[in-house]
């Protein structure tokens, strides 16, 4: 068929999968904003009702109300003022480096969130549900874990070769989603979900034998040496604090996201197949082929992610270091409209949770509320439907066959 | 701007006064205004296993001696740091890190933080004068363990598996090994240890310490159908699986309960727990925080190790274990602690 012949008609009738994914990224800031006031929101209930303090005042709200409502306010006060305390400025600090720590602290969390989150948003501009940044960090981590503990280089160059390590192990597990995905046409989906299980497993497996990961001196625990000294991403504002150069890479990775997603023609394609595979094929594009370039570049960016949480931490390596992150990076993503300053604020705000949930914890509220906000935040982007109706906001206008005018306009088909 | 400020202050003199109510209205205790904090091991404070050994430790301190108590649990390796550094900010007088896994973040906090106390429990310290490890010789009670299950056992098959190859894990199953050898040795009735060779240091392990792992299920089954009829699954808490693949099975198997006392703790498995080998953490974190607060002892790094001579560890008593076994383990346990005996042997 040739390009002058393309009716509209003709094309396949897109997804509902794709067009669910379309609608939850196309959020505007306003609802994501709302989103996440609603979420804090339903997370102070969750304190105030689970705390016996309050059980307590209301059980005997007649005799002193005044009473019972201040320890609901407490409550709030004390929980998400640990949050502020734990992530942004620790009030009770005796000199401005303990106070300033909490910040710190939270753009150290953020850079692997961020990273990561960039990884699954890159995949979703691109139409993928990918849930697989979880095994890429796995393998990525076997990577870094490897240069950094049995290879010994100078200082700079082993760290680097570590990144590098970890960015290309990454790669080849996203690659073979990739090509089981355009070869086969098995779905991405579960094909990720089966590969985080081979990933972290396989990983374990390295850490368990004494010729490949295991730590020289070790109790036969799955646990690796600690990485060489001149492998590890140094602090970078000093001793002080654990800000570490993870946050460079970070911030390396969403210019180079940026740019390769808003700015060269192949992140143009790779939008072209997200908004519409067939209009994409139509106009000449090799769908399958992006898919692979796709997930081997997203996976680039989970791999940074696995090599800044690997050659940052005290001790050696275990898989406990992935910590959640390639599964946090899909919250991210969604909640970040999988663009790259989005996966900003999204990756910062996810940062500032995890710092935030000790002090949280020291202040005697349950570090669960936070998965609650979180979950909840996810939710109400993820539901569109719920948020304008809690807040009247008007339906959007259906975009018709979008990608198709904007293929005319860039003048890739007539 | 104002008002905010003067909600402010208003908040402010509340606490203030609150506070006033509060110390007006508690009698002194001896402990008073001391701080005693914990940081778990991945895991929760409600795990039945060392984590909520720990805890119920800091509690009986909190209820007794009135001092204040903070914690933190952690969900992974990652939380280990930041969970510290919160207890240091939180100015606490003594910082109890639980588990082997916190062991680098513990010993890199107590060498930056030389002025605040740590406790590492299954840890070690690699020097700090301000960081106490607190160890356990578990092969002691374990042999005893081991030694009452080969007795009690009328296969002679006893079966043990661990939640990971770790040393803390793999003391319980050597001395719990060398226990049933004894008995062994002594009658001259030949007993089958499934799930562990002493001697070799190969056996059986779940991979981790979820509860009630499937995969130790597994295990389990597989030495029920080997003719295993005493268990013991080193590995917090496994014995929903296990009391599972018993009844599965159609066994009349028992169990042997791992760090706390299960037949007090869940009378629900009292039927099936021929006894337990208690690690007694709670015993342990209350002494520590007890020096401290209420004696007001200095703190040191010395090592605090359980032992059977100072009742830091040992084997629950049940009414599965007759007058003549019980006779008969004082008599070893007397020889552990005299020497005579090497729990390793």
């Amino acid at each position: 068929m040739s390009k002058k012949e393309l009716k509209l008609a003709e094309l396949e009738p897109e997804s509902k999968e794709v067009s669910v994914l379309k609608e939850i990224m196309s959020g505007d800031p306003v609802r994501i904003a709302l989103s996440v006031l609603l979420g804090f929101f339903i997370g102070a209930i969750f304190m105030v009702v689970f705390n016996p303090d309050v059980v307590k005042s209301w059980s005997n709200f007649g005799a002193d109300p005044n009473y019972a409502l201040s320890t609901v306010w407490w409550t709030i006060q004390d929980g998400y003022g640990a949050l502020f305390s734990g992530s942004i400025y620790n009030l009770n600090a005796d000199n401005f480096i303990n106070g300033i720590r909490p910040l710190t602290e939270t753009l150290r969390f953020a850079g692997p969130l961020i990273m990561a989150g960039l990884a699954v948003s890159l995949t979703f501009r691109v139409g993928l549900f990918n849930i697989g940044a979880t095994g890429q960090m796995m393998v990525g981590l076997a990577g870094a874990t490897f240069v950094s503990t049995r290879l010994h280089m100078p200082q700079v160059i082993h760290m680097l070769v570590a990144v590098l390590a970890a960015i290309l192990c990454s790669m080849v597990w996203g690659i073979i989603v990739g090509i089981l995905k355009a070869r086969t046409g098995a779905h991405e989906v579960i094909v990720t979900i089966m590969l985080n299980y081979v990933a972290t497993d396989l990983f374990t497996y390295f850490l368990r034998e004494p010729g490949l990961l295991l730590e020289a001196n070790g109790g036969g625990t799955p646990k690796s040496d600690h990485p060489d000294g001149t492998a590890m991403m140094g602090a970078l504002l000093g001793p002080s604090f654990k800000l570490n150069y993870g946050l460079i890479f970070a911030a390396i990775a969403v210019f180079v996201y940026w740019w390769l997603m808003e700015r060269s023609t192949f992140g143009f394609r790779f939008r072209m197949v997200g908004h519409n595979a067939s209009a994409a094929r139509a106009a000449g594009i090799k769908v399958e082929n992006t898919f692979v370039w796709a997930l081997a570049i997203s996976a680039a960016f989970a791999g940074l992610a696995a090599a800044t949480q690997g050659l940052s931490m005290d001790g050696g390596l275990t898989t406990s270091i992935e910590a959640g992150i390639g599964f946090d990076a899909i919250t991210v993503a969604l909640l970040g409209g999988s663009r790259a300053g989005g996966v900003v604020m999204a990756g910062l705000l996810f940062g500032a949770f995890k710092a935030g949930s000790s002090s949280m914890q020291v202040a005697g509220v349950s570090p669960e509320v936070l998965g609650v906000v979180k979950a909840l935040i996810v939710l109400f982007i993820a539901a569109p439907p719920i948020i304008r109706a809690l807040y009247r906001l008007p339906k959007p206008e259906p975009k018709v066959f979008a990608a198709i005018q904007q293929a005319k306009a860039a003048k890739v088909i007539k | 701007m104002n008002n905010v400020s003067r909600k402010a202050l208003a908040g402010v003199a509340m606490a203030a006064a609150s506070l006033l109510v509060l110390s007006g209205c508690a009698s002194p205790k001896p402990g008073a205004g001391y701080i005693e904090c914990g940081v778990s091991d991945e895991g929760s404070w409600t795990d039945k296993s060392f984590n909520e050994s720990v805890m119920d430790g800091l509690m009986k301190a909190k209820d007794e001696f009135g001092v204040e108590l903070k914690s933190a649990e952690s969900n992974s390796s990652e939380d280990f740091a930041p969970n510290l550094q919160s207890m240091i900010d939180a100015k606490c007088d003594v910082i109890i890190a639980v588990g082997f896994n916190l062991v680098d973040a513990v010993n890199t906090a107590a060498e930056a933080n030389p002025t605040n106390n740590f406790v590492t429990i299954d840890g070690w310290s690699n020097g700090a004068t301000n960081l106490k490890p607190v160890g356990y010789n578990m092969a002691e009670s374990s042999y005893l363990a081991g030694y009452a299950a080969a007795s009690y056992s009328t296969t002679k098959v006893v079966g043990v598996y661990g939640g990971m190859k770790i040393g803390a894990v793999t003391a319980f199953m050597d001395g719990f090994y060398y226990g049933a050898k004894a008995y062994e040795t002594e009658t001259g009735t030949p007993v089958t240890v499934v799930g562990w060779d002493a001697t070799t240091q190969k056996g059986d392990f779940i991979g981790g310490f979820a509860p009630n792992d499937a995969a130790g299920k597994a295990i389990a089954a597989g030495q029920l159908a080997q003719g295993a009829d005493v268990l013991l699954p080193v590995g917090g808490d496994q014995f929903g699986a296990l009391s599972e693949a018993i009844n599965e099975a159609g066994s009349s198997a028992k169990m042997i309960g791992v760090d706390k006392n299960w037949t007090v703790a869940n009378p629900e498995y009292a039927d099936l727990m021929l006894t337990s080998i208690e690690k007694r953490m709670t015993q342990a974190v209350y002494d520590i925080v007890k020096a401290a607060a209420v004696d007001k002892t200095p703190f040191t790094g010395d090592a605090y190790t359980g032992t059977l001579a100072n009742n830091g560890t040992d084997i629950s008593e049940t009414t599965f274990i007759d007058d003549a076994l019980k006779a008969k383990l004082a008599t070893l346990k007397a020889g552990i602690i005299d020497g005579s005996i090497n729990p390793l042997q």
